[in-house]
């Protein structure tokens, strides 16, 4: 039970939320470390710069701030590790930059677009720029992207 | 907004993969704290994201665990609901956290750098010394010679 579905909880059993038992690194590591491995690779697909960077996610003290975060370890430890991914790719394209490529709106399919924001690193309103469509449609497409059945 | 149309476009799944400004983020906050249909579209989105990313892990090399082990060793992170990043514990309990235990198991001692002028200038007198004994040995056994010649010198007029 995350701190949302705790706070729908009409029991108002505050005390279960002060006493749940403490997850050690490696606890939490252990439980999501291969996810967060799968996501990192899916950003920065060499190995070895990609296990480097999955320790950095585990022993950041960033790992900690998860405890004041409001949703699930599962969900915080995701952003962490894309965020720390997207990082060291930006230092990585800043000492070697990729051509920009030109995208075509045609190619603006919600698993692309996901794609170009998740993997490649871009925020919203820089895949919004490339693509030539709108913000909104950008947030659209993640929206399409989870809910299609091959994401 | 209406709520359906707020979830329907997106603005959740961008929040929660951390890809929102400040301003969508104190959007997206408020809509939470006042629409449960909001909340509940977040929790069934969680388990919803976790699953996707769960279906493409992959287990990391077994080493990795250790090297996690040796850099956040005895770190135990409390979920709790209250705790900000700048509540973390300040106590005694978290400095004598932040030294780990390692076995240390290299052959490599260190010293203090006054050793190295101590050890050249004992290596140069051993020098000195091994010079020197050579030098008065040889000299001694050369004195022994001459000291023998004189003597047979001195003792053969006297036949």
């Amino acid at each position: 039970m995350n701190e949302l579905e705790r706070a729908n909880d009409n029991s108002g059993n505050q005390s279960a939320i002060r006493t749940s038992s403490p997850l050690t690194t490696l606890e939490v590591y252990d439980q999501y470390g291969a996810m967060a491995y799968g996501i990192i690779l899916q950003i920065i697909p060499q190995p070895h710069l990609a296990q480097e960077i999955l320790v950095n996610v585990f022993s950041s003290p960033l790992l900690q701030s998860c405890n004041s975060y409001p949703f699930t370890f599962a969900v915080c430890v995701i952003k962490l590790a894309r965020a720390k991914a997207v990082e060291a790719k930006r230092q990585m394209m800043a000492i070697a930059p990729l051509n920009d490529s030109n995208y075509s709106a045609s190619e603006s399919t919600p698993e692309f677009i996901f794609d170009l924001a998740f993997r490649q690193g871009f925020s919203p309103d820089e895949v919004a720029e490339k693509l030539k469509i709108s913000k909104p449609e950008v947030l659209k497409a993640f929206h399409e992207f989870f809910k299609s059945p091959n994401a | 907004m209406k709520t359906q149309e707020f979830i329907k476009s997106g603005i959740l799944e961008s929040y929660l993969l951390g890809m929102t400004t400040e301003a969508e983020e104190h959007q997206v906050n408020q809509m939470i704290l006042t629409h449960s249909d909001v909340s509940d579209y977040i929790i069934r989105f969680e388990k919803n994201i976790q699953g996707h990313f769960l279906q493409n892990a992959v287990p990391p090399p077994a080493e990795i665990r250790d090297i996690i082990q040796l850099r956040t060793n005895k770190t135990h992170i409390q979920k709790k609901g209250n705790n900000t990043y700048y509540d973390l514990p300040k106590d005694d309990t978290k400095k004598k956290d932040e030294y780990l235990d390692i076995e240390v198991n290299d052959t490599y001692i260190k010293v203090h750098k006054w050793w190295r002028p101590a050890f050249v200038a004992v290596f140069i007198l051993s020098k000195i010394f091994l010079i020197a004994g050579l030098y008065y040995y040889f000299k001694a056994s050369n004195q022994e010679e001459e000291i023998q010649k004189l003597r047979t010198e001195i003792a053969a007029p006297r036949r």
